[in-house]
């Protein structure tokens, strides 16, 4: 049957910076996803809708949610290809190859995303400086269209489309299946070294060190204060055969319960962050890590956004180059001692590719700030934003949802080629999100 | 064991073909696209090691019935039992539908089922017939009246195949169904909760072996049905409009 009710709902972004009453369809069949996409002239596509800025979601859209589109369309493990449909969550996807001890290593920290999404944001993990993002592992994708019909996109066919799909945000219509090139994944464990950071400095140096390695690197540094900035830990995580071949299952999500109230402040993010500093102090290095804590640091530490309440956080992510970042760092850190923003998590790693479009790619350094929803740290974005300006610096737009259009266009030197060829794809401007229309997508 | 499940692309049809494939079952399953069925296939013998086979089938169709080689005589006699979790509706399902529409509402919801059962019964002296009802059969209302009148068809015609299973080893159960959550009822503003599908498909998979049986599903209709019956239709077209 069609059914023509639209569910309206309220949602947030997973950042909780944009709160919206948003019109939903969630279509079950392939008829469904032609049929629904008729309904309404805007349209945007949903999945688990995790990503920090509202990509999936707009007020003047409507809503795909395409949750039930999560079935392996094809597996072949002799040529480690896998056709699977945009909505399958990564664990559902991980856990089905793993058992094939086959993977992609450029998956985002948490395993309930959906793949259309990663593709959609173009995502990377923790091996980016090595692995690069989603984009290398990805041969064909069918989209739908609501004025173009069904499209097959590779390198082969509409090859243009194609590329500006993956890290498109959703925009060239709705991503329906995708196929991967899988990669081996004989190991079942990492083993893990700490090194103990007194600053910044020393990241960059054991970062430079790693460029090249098969490793998953990242920090973790301390911002509560400026006596203590960029003082934590580095994480050198390798790949160890496990002999006990045991099974990787990624558990089922569970939903946890929490006040609304922001919980952190200056003294409590002083207290977890040394709090976690002795953690790590105690922990034996190197030590053997299980798969999920390296590849999915966030699943069983929800709380840690939950604490941020109603008004939620903003996490600036900021692809710098080498050669600028000390300089924008000393920059960050005088602005830092006047203004004394709220950051609970600092955190540097590698990243490579090729920046193109509106895709956050590079071959750069990623650094990472969460910061309080509060006037003063959104006082104190606003200096970052002319910092990035200044230094040439990418800024998520995935994931800070506060970004306005000057800053987006001065930074992303490819935003207007992207428009241009979208336009002439997709003449009505179809899929729209509240990103795309804030930046003028 | 082989099971033949007609409506499987979406809601319960759906849920009810990963149920049996979980448990090792064999399937064949019909729906209209192709498509949907295709994904459903690959994605359930990745993941299950059982095999499927597919089947287009369109139960408003007679020419579709007729032709479609799964309702053969030699393939009905392998399968095990049949399911039908199949519902269509029209928005605009009131008394002044035209024809065209009138037919396909009985079709789909009655006669086709009723027409592939028989085959079934015709080759078979044992087995499984799953259907579903839904409890708007029970009263004779002003929204969806086709649709009401072939699921209270369908209930009378489980309940008459009930007698030809005393006579042959065929278990046949019968569901009443409420507001599940599928797209039937996406978006919905209901009076009372919405049944999980996940569920229902788990409890007809754990009583797939019962000789007669008719349940409600949520377990709640079952009062409010025995109330509808106990009133008067008189009384019930007097006083409580809200039903229709």
């Amino acid at each position: 049957m069609k059914n023509n009710y639209f569910k309206n709902l309220y949602i947030s972004s997973f950042d909780k910076n944009y709160y919206s009453k948003i019109t939903l369809k969630s279509p079950e069949k392939y008829k469904e996803i032609e049929q629904f996409s008729e309904l309404k002239n805007n349209l945007i596509t949903s999945g688990s809708n995790f990503s920090y800025a509202p990509l999936g979601i707009d007020s003047k859209s409507l809503v795909l949610d395409m949750k039930k589109f999560n079935r392996i369309l094809h597996f072949d493990k002799k040529k480690k290809e896998i056709t699977v449909e945009a909505g399958i969550k990564i664990s559902e996807f991980l856990n089905f190859t793993l058992d094939h001890d086959l993977w992609i290593p450029q998956l985002p920290g948490y395993p309930y995303i959906t793949l259309g999404g990663a593709v959609a944001t173009n995502s990377h993990g923790k091996s980016s400086g090595t692995d690069g993002t989603i984009r290398r592992m990805v041969k064909k994708i069918i989209i739908y269209h609501k004025d173009h019909g069904w499209l097959n996109l590779s390198n082969e066919e509409n090859q243009e489309i194609f590329n500006l799909t993956i890290g498109g945000l959703g925009l060239t219509g709705t991503i329906v299946s995708i196929t991967f090139q899988l990669e081996d994944f004989i190991f079942k464990d990492f083993i893990t070294i700490r090194k103990k950071m007194v600053s910044v400095k020393d990241c960059l140096i054991e970062l430079k060190k790693n460029i090249l390695k098969d490793t998953f690197v990242y920090s973790w540094n301390m911002a509560q204060d400026f006596e203590n900035f960029g003082k934590g830990y580095f994480f050198e995580s390798k790949l160890e055969k496990n002999i006990l071949k045991k099974k990787i299952k990624i558990p089922k999500k569970k939903n946890i319960f929490f006040p609304s109230l922001c919980l952190w402040n200056k003294f409590t993010i002083k207290l977890a962050n040394l709090f976690f500093y002795k953690l790590q102090s105690l922990e034996k290095s190197p030590s053997q890590e299980e798969f999920l804590k390296v590849i999915f640091p966030y699943v069983g530490k929800e709380l840690y956004f939950k604490m941020f309440g109603s008004k939620g956080l903003i996490e600036s992510q900021l692809l710098v180059a080498e050669n600028k970042l000390e300089q924008f760092l000393d920059e960050f850190k005088f602005f830092y001692k006047s203004e004394k923003p709220l950051i609970t998590l600092f955190s540097l790693k590698n990243m490579s590719g090729e920046q193109a479009f509106i895709r956050f790619e590079g071959n750069r350094i990623c650094v990472t700030f969460d910061f309080v929803n509060n006037k003063k740290n959104l006082n104190f974005l606003k200096i970052l934003d002319k910092l990035c300006i200044k230094y040439g610096i990418l800024p998520s737009i995935i994931k800070d949802s506060r970004i306005d259009k000057i800053t987006f266009d001065k930074c992303y030197i490819y935003a207007d080629e992207f428009r241009e060829k979208l336009i002439k794809f997709d003449k009505k401007r179809i899929y729209k999100s509240e990103v795309s229309r804030r930046l003028e997508i | 064991m082989n099971y033949l499940i007609i409506g499987a692309s979406s809601g319960l049809g759906r849920e009810l073909t990963y149920t049996f494939a979980k448990n090792k079952n064999n399937l064949i399953i019909c729906s209209r696209d192709k498509r949907d069925l295709l994904a459903l296939k690959s994605d359930i013998e990745n993941k299950h090691k059982v095999e499927v086979k597919t089947s287009t089938l369109d139960l408003t169709s007679e020419e579709s019935i007729q032709s479609n080689l799964i309702l053969d005589q030699e393939t009905l006699k392998t399968i095990d039992g049949v399911l039908f979790p199949v519902g269509l509706m029209f928005e605009n399902d009131k008394v002044d539908l035209e024809l065209e529409k009138i037919n396909n509402l009985s079709q789909a919801n009655f006669s086709s089922v009723a027409f592939i059962i028989s085959k079934y019964l015709g080759c078979k002296s044992e087995g499984t017939i799953i259907g579903f009802g839904s409890v708007s059969g029970y009263l004779g209302r002003e929204l969806n009246p086709y649709y009401s009148a072939s699921k209270r068809a369908l209930d009378s015609y489980f309940e008459s195949i009930g007698f030809n299973s005393k006579k042959k080893n065929i278990k046949i159960q019968f569901y009443i169904l409420g507001y599940l959550e599928t797209n039937l009822s996406f978006g919905k503003k209901l009076i009372l909760p919405k049944g999980s599908v996940k569920k229902l498909s788990e409890i007809v998979y754990k009583n797939k072996n019962k000789k007669f049986k008719k349940y409600f599903f949520p377990f709640w209709w079952r009062f409010i049905v025995l109330i509808i019956k106990i009133i008067p239709f008189s009384m019930i077209l007097k006083n409580f409009r809200f039903l229709k």
